[in-house]
């Protein structure tokens, strides 16, 4: 039995949202995906506050992050996430429709792990989930401290 | 020699004539004419004919009136009651020769000073004739700023004669502005003999001018101040001119700003096009094939073929916003220029069209191409979009023709053009072709977007070049453009 690691998905559109969750579930990896709306909430998840206090303290395996986010902006949760010691370990990975190099190159500068546009295509869509999924949540060995559980038959 | 002898002849003459006028005086009795006659020789004789020659005439003189007029006469023996007399003669004599030879040194020192300074006026009013040749505008003020010199070039300058300008005050006659207080002009002048600075004047005729000026300061031997030197050129003209350009740099400032504003505007609009554009849709596309997966069993053939032209559309219009975004991040990018090898980047661009032309005849022919300067990612993707155009629009012939090369552009630029045997165009519509979303031909027969030869346009204009292009209906197209070889850049 492989372990899929948790994936925190950062979304604001509902239907990219959905898209994205339909995408995973083809391939059995939705299950262990958590949806935050915007970056104050993924911040909240981090670092187990707000409305996920209760929540057991482990990072998760990736995270899927938007740019375009309401309240706090997806790099502004980014340089969070590398400034601080205890998160910045955790895997990021870009997912956006901006194409802009001056996006593509804040995100690296500010350390991010991979940059992924968005394909308009669905096919293409589909598969550039698929391989983000099985990449980050299955073959990537993630850092210590992250939620693993058993799946994928 | 000939004016020695002349001037001891004289001596001997004179004497002799005394001697003579006195002896015949004697003989019509009238006495005592000898002591003032040969005293008047002596002084006639040093005061013409100079020192030595007096002496000669006082000996003479003496030894005459000794022979002649004291007793015993006739010989050179001089009675001792007589000798007083014949030793204040002689005596007389000598203080008349030596006032004369006095008076005569003095004459000829003053001759020569006289000479010298005749000498020195003539060189100085050369001089003054030679400043006057000069356009330079020359004047001479003394220390109260009394003009005392006024070169032709002052007259032009300032429209007034030299007789009207010599004994007027400067400041007054010229209503001088200076930068700075005249004092400090002055304490300047002083402590470094020299002062440079543009002043405002007012000529003869009342118009201001202005004018770049450089005072220089005369002493006398003891270091005195005497008068300054004026030089100084008009910049009425070259002060416009400044004016002119800094209000010229206002502007282009403003303007600057203002394009600013614009390009960050345009830049937040592509932004946001980018961002929020594609997400619907990309919705419109995954939901369609999700239900497509979901419904395609349950729906008619008609159902399924909307469902076609729905996901056809949604794709057509996302390679839209791709291109319309690509076309809009060349105006907003900087150029990076450098010799880019024209050469190795149509290479590159020939590999890049090959999955295009799989399954084409087509002959490829490639002239020698140059070096340019210019960006070489932009040269790229204009060159793309050429070949392209070309391979796309030839593909009715059964054997497509492209020709790739170079040609002497007009001037000082490098023209390249791809020429291919398509299906051309009407040269009523050429100026239409690099306009944004701009076709001529409907989409069913060759698909694109209608912008690839704008962004063409677009990035050879920002390579300070041209495009133009030339074609017949079904007869094949010519496309140009031009980089210029000096490496001019009109907005970088």
């Amino acid at each position: 039995m492989t372990e899929i690691g948790r994936i925190l998905m950062v979304e604001d559109d509902p239907n990219d949202v959905e898209l994205t969750l339909t995408a995973l579930a083809e391939y059995n990896l939705a299950n262990e995906v958590v949806v935050t709306r915007d970056g104050a909430e993924a911040l909240d998840y981090l670092y187990c506050r707000g409305s996920f206090a209760t929540r057991v303290g482990d990072n998760p395996a990736v995270l899927l992050l938007d740019l375009k986010l309401p309240k706090v902006d997806g790099l502004q949760v980014l340089q969070q996430i590398k400034s601080d010691e205890k998160l910045r370990m955790i895997p990021v990975v870009v997912l956006t429709s901006s194409r802009e190099e001056r996006d593509m190159v804040a995100s690296y500068r500010l350390g991010v792990n991979a940059y992924v546009v968005k394909p308009v295509d669905f096919h293409e869509f589909v598969n550039a989930i698929k391989e983000l999924g099985i990449f980050w949540a299955v073959i990537n060995q993630a850092p210590p401290g992250s939620i693993r559980k058993g799946g994928l038959g | 020699m000939s004016s020695v002898v002349r001037r001891y002849g004289f001596a001997v003459g004179s004497v002799a004539m005394a001697l003579g006028i006195a002896l015949l005086a004697q003989s019509q009795a009238i006495h005592k004419l000898e002591f003032p006659l040969l005293l008047m020789a002596i002084a006639v004789t040093v005061w013409h004919a100079g020192v030595a020659p007096g002496i000669v005439a006082v000996v003479l003189a003496g030894l005459g009136f000794n022979y002649f007029f004291t007793e015993p006469l006739y010989t050179l023996y001089i009675e001792p009651s007589d000798r007083p007399v014949f030793v204040i003669f002689v005596l007389f004599a000598i203080v008349i020769a030596s006032f004369s030879a006095r008076r005569r040194r003095i004459e000829g020192e003053l001759r020569q000073a006289r000479d010298e300074l005749r000498a020195e006026v003539a060189e100085r009013t050369q001089q003054a004739s030679l400043l006057d040749l000069t356009h330079d505008t020359i004047f001479v003020r003394d220390m109260s700023d009394v003009i005392s010199y006024w070169n032709r070039g002052a007259e032009e300058l300032y429209g007034w004669k030299a007789e009207q300008a010599i004994g007027q005050r400067s400041p007054q006659l010229l209503q001088t502005v200076y930068p700075v207080p005249l004092d400090e002009v002055h304490a300047e002048l002083v402590r470094a003999g020299r002062w440079e600075g543009e002043l405002d004047r007012m000529r003869a005729d009342g118009t201001r001018i202005a004018v770049a000026c450089r005072l220089a300061l005369g002493r006398d031997e003891r270091q005195q101040p005497v008068a300054i030197l004026e030089t100084s050129n008009d910049i009425t003209e070259r002060r416009r001119r400044e004016q002119e350009v800094r209000a010229l740099n206002h502007d282009l400032a403003k303007r600057t700003t203002e394009l600013q504003a614009t390009n960050k505007e345009l830049e937040a609009f592509a932004y946001s096009i980018s961002h929020d554009l594609r997400a619907p849709l990309r919705h419109t596309v995954g939901y369609t094939e999700l239900l497509q997966r979901h419904a395609a069993a349950r729906l008619d053939d008609k159902s399924r073929r909307f469902m076609t032209l729905i996901l056809e559309a949604a794709k057509r219009m996302g390679n839209l916003i791709d291109d319309l975004l690509a076309f809009s991040r060349i105006g907003r990018a900087e150029t990076r220029k450098t010799m880019v090898s024209l050469e190795a980047l149509v290479n590159e661009v020939l590999h890049e069209v090959r999955p295009e032309t799989e399954g084409r005849d087509i002959a490829w022919t490639v002239g020698a191409l140059p070096e340019v300067y210019g960006d070489r990612s932009m040269l790229r993707l204009a060159l793309v979009n050429l070949v392209s155009n070309a391979v796309k629009f030839s593909r009715t012939r059964s054997q497509a023709k492209i020709e790739i090369g170079c040609t002497e552009g007009q001037g000082d630029e490098t023209a390249v053009f791809v020429r291919d045997n398509g299906v051309g165009f009407d040269m009523k519509y050429g100026d239409k072709l690099f306009g944004v979303f701009q076709r001529l031909h409907p989409t069913e027969a060759f698909e694109g977007t209608g912008i690839g030869l704008a962004t063409v346009q677009r990035i050879v204009h920002r390579h300070g070049g041209r495009v133009w292009a030339e074609g017949v209906v079904d007869g094949g197209a010519t496309f140009y453009f031009s980089v210029p070889k000096s490496g001019w850049e009109p907005n970088a």
